[in-house]
């Protein structure tokens, strides 16, 4: 009965969806068809909240009936797998997605933001209405989580991807769709300015948060992925330009680029267009990532189900949702259109640089990840590309804008002289190079350009960031503060673990010890143990340094029994300056084991970084959230 | 004033991409053609699985054969296993097995359990023939010719579907060859 349930619950979601975006063209903007609208809008979200509980449900209660739930699970599936394998697979992720999308939606409507003119929020529901409308009919016609299928033999299930099976699925495919999802809200926002003809510093101010915050899940999101793929996949490495991981990236560049230049719009009045091109860019990039991770023309680890007409009916939305955008923008942009009243040194232009570099790099990461499409379409091959181009094109375009990052708070509005400039941040600009000199060697490692470079770009950024919160120490600044040190911890964490991390292949047996980079690892014992669902062949190893004991770590070869597959999962001694990770390979002749050991130092600072953009995200949110209550209280 | 094709610009840049990604929807990129295509099968000599005497790239001369790797722990190889049997009940085609990074006790009893398909089997316990081959994961299909050539190359479980399209017809040029 569950299943019939879900599905009907997603039927009825999809005619709300269809009132929430008809009822106010229908009732020509009069206020009882928009509050129909809002209504519908609340009823889908209820639909598809009950949708998503039934799916729960049918994993708790091991329905095999469900294609969906026979294909993600097994009946000795640990129980909290069994809640995140609804969201494991292509059919409930996109259920998630529109739950998501509806979330986003109601939250804007009971935020009903009072600066904005109602024209103006029942546009913006409007469009939103028809986003849902598109990706529910997606769901009902090719992606159904709830069809099913009666088989005559007892089933226990395919089971859950083992690399699935993992805390991070809990809560970082979730994270990401926020973030993804809620680019929904800008796009829909610039769509109803360009609907109107009309972008004041109101609309501005009203937007921003609903930009912040899928920023900040999105930022999340990433971390949680990448820290995901550092401890699951044994491969010692936190990021792997993969298309999968690209098509997140790419989003959060081009939405860290609307929010500089909306940040514009809201104070100067200028790059209206901009900001309008950038937040439908944003949404478009997030469509494309949805439809490079779910029709299957990529290769990646994030393999899904490769089903033809799931790629062309996304394609075909993207079509008409983003092409139409776009067309649209190309119609109505003449009414944002103002001459541009900024000298060469000015905020502006820093801002307007920031921008242009984050797009380029989004134009350069799109071309390598679709790169070996184009090479395919026109037969000339089948290739992969990989870190190398990626590092090569990004580095540079990054470290540009690390440098003009630490300038551009200090600079003014409107014009200023160069020296004016040079007066406030000289000083810490040449203390950051001396930095960038002594910080390998105050650390004890050898000279190397990228780390010198990497600590130089941090502390000028962390200096410059510090003296102006020094002398602008508010809620209001706070946000941009924190998230400006995020990225200069960030920095730190890639250059120096890329420097300076040692890896070592070795064959080992039990009572053998290494040496890795001063650090002596001692293989003690291994053991065999039984779990729920699968076997593992845990190894643990001592690690000394200089003769004293560090601690100790524990390495896993896991052997999942209804997959009979293989996965390797590290042990890892963290702590903020270093991480020391072991992981087990194959078994060899006798006793010993091929086994790979890495030394990768201030790793942990890429993922604090990432929390403190989202401690960033957040703090814009709190700002805006008391300004507001300070204006309604007046 | 604006610029005309700054207005455009953004809607053909799009139209482009999509283009790209609706050609790439017809394209198969984890199909990596094997570079062992029109070459002879590589040498080994490995255990036979239910007889004693070894089995060696000779044992396909003369006949046009079928190369099936599995494994008793691929839940794929059991789905593809009742087409295997049925393949074997029509005697068209000789039908090899390598029993890749297996335990022979384990992969005998298996076949006891569902059938055995296989004319001849090869144990590869170590998984190093399989390098040979160029065999990423089970089940994996090769079709040889009567010179012991590797044809054609199915990665993923045979379907009734894609025995069909795809792999009787090239049996049959075979063994008219």
């Amino acid at each position: 009965m569950t299943p019939e349930l879900g599905h009907f619950a997603i039927l009825s979601a999809f005619c709300f969806s269809l009132v929430q975006a008809l009822a106010p063209l229908w009732g020509r903007h009069r206020p009882f068809y928009v509050q129909v609208s809002t209504r519908a809008a609340f009823l889908q979200f209820v639909c598809l909240l009950f949708a998503m509980l039934s799916l729960i449900a049918c994993f708790l209660w091991n329905d095999m009936t469900v294609i969906y739930v026979r294909d993600h699970s097994h009946t000795s599936l640990p129980l909290l797998y069994r809640i995140g394998a609804a969201w494991g697979g292509h059919e409930g992720s996109l259920l998630l997605w529109c739950l998501i999308l509806a979330g986003w939606t109601n939250a804007f409507v009971f935020s009903s933001p009072r600066a904005l003119s109602r024209s103006f929020y029942q546009r913006i529901v409007m469009v939103l209405g028809g986003l849902s409308g598109g990706f529910i009919l997606f769901l009902l016609a090719t992606s159904n989580p709830f069809w099913q299928e009666v088989s005559q033999e007892p089933m226990v299930g395919a089971d859950l991807t083992p690399v699935l099976q993992d805390p991070g699925l809990l809560f970082h495919p979730p994270m990401l769709y926020l973030g993804y999802v809620g680019f929904a809200i800008p796009f829909a926002f610039a769509m109803a300015a360009l609907m109107e003809k009309k972008f004041d510093p109101t609309w501005a101010k009203a937007c921003r948060p609903w930009i912040m915050l899928p920023w900040s899940f999105l930022s999340l999101g990433i971390v949680l992925g990448s820290w995901w793929a550092y401890r699951e996949l044994g491969w010692g490495g936190w990021w792997f330009w993969d298309p999968v991981e690209n098509a997140s990236l790419l989003p959060w560049l081009s939405a860290t680029a609307l929010l500089h230049s909306l940040m514009v719009s809201e104070k100067r009045g200028v790059f209206k267009g901009w900001t309008i091109l950038l937040a439908l860019i944003t949404f478009a990039l997030s469509l494309i990532g949805t439809f490079l991770v779910r029709s299957g023309v990529l290769v990646s680890v994030h393999a899904f189900a490769n089903d033809p007409a799931r790629g062309l009916f996304l394609l075909g939305y993207l079509t008409v949702i983003i092409g139409g955008g776009f067309f649209y923008y190309g119609c109505r942009i003449q009414y944002f259109y103002r001459a541009p009243m900024f000298q060469l040194v000015s905020r502006e232009m820093l801002l307007l640089i920031n921008s242009v570099i984050l797009l380029v790099a989004v134009a350069t990461i799109l071309l390598g990840t679709l790169y070996p499409i184009l090479l395919d379409a026109f037969d000339a091959g089948k290739l992969s590309v990989g870190e190398p181009y990626f590092n090569t094109v990004f580095l540079p375009m990054v470290l540009l804008l690390f440098l003009l990052m630490g300038f551009a708070p200090h600079v003014h509005w409107r014009q200023q002289s160069i020296q004016a400039v040079w007066r406030h941040t000289g000083m810490s600009f040449l203390f950051s190079i001396a930095m960038g000199l002594a910080l390998p060697y105050v650390c004890g490692f050898p000279f190397k350009g990228l780390a010198s470079v990497g600590a130089a770009l941090s502390s000028w950024i962390i200096v410059a960031t510090l003296q102006y919160a020094y002398r602008h120490a508010s809620l209001k600044h706070a946000a941009m503060i924190v998230a400006h040190l995020g990225i200069a911890v960030l920095a730190l964490g890639v250059t120096f673990s890329k420097s300076y991390s040692e890896e070592r292949q070795v064959k080992l047996q039990p009572g053998e010890s290494v040496l890795l980079a001063g650090y002596e690892f001692k293989w003690i014992t291994v053991g065999e143990i039984k779990k729920v669902n699968y076997n593992t062949i845990m190894a643990v190893f001592s690690v000394k340094k200089r003769h004293w004991p560090i601690g100790y770590l524990a390495a896993e070869e896991r052997i999942y029994t209804s997959h009979a597959q293989v996965l390797s999962k590290p042990g890892i001694l963290a702590n903020p300056m270093r991480d020391l990770y072991v992981a087990l390979g194959s078994p060899l002749e006798g006793h010993s084991w091929s086994v790979r050991l890495y030394y990768k130092p201030l790793v942990r600072w890429i993922w604090a970084g990432g929390f403190l953009l989202l401690l960033g995200g957040m703090l814009s949110c709190l700002h805006y959230v008391v300004t507001r209550q300070g204006v309604k209280h007046a | 004033m604006l610029n005309k094709a700054y207005v455009v610009l953004p809607l053909v840049l799009f139209l482009m991409i999509v283009i790209l990604l609706g050609r790439g929807l017809t394209l198969h990129p984890s199909e990596i053609p094997s570079p062992l295509i029109n070459q002879p099968a590589p040498v080994f000599e490995l255990p036979q699985l239910l007889r004693k005497t070894m089995t060696t790239q000779n044992d396909f001369l003369g006949h046009v054969t079928l190369v099936n790797v599995w494994a008793t722990w691929c839940y794929a190889c059991s789905l593809e296993h009742p087409f295997l049997m049925a393949l074997a009940h029509a005697h068209s085609v000789m039908i090899y097995g390598l029993d890749y990074k297996d335990n022979p006790y384990q992969a005998r009893e298996w076949l006891k359990e569902h059938g055995n398909p296989y004319d001849k089997i090869a144990v590869d316990e170590t998984g190093n023939v399989a390098i040979d081959w160029g065999v990423y994961g089970t089940p994996e299909t090769f079709i040889l010719d009567k010179k012991g050539r590797i044809r054609y190359k199915q990665i993923g479980a045979i379907t009734p579907e894609s025995w069909q399209r795809d792999m009787q017809p090239v049996v049959e040029q075979l063994q008219q060859e």
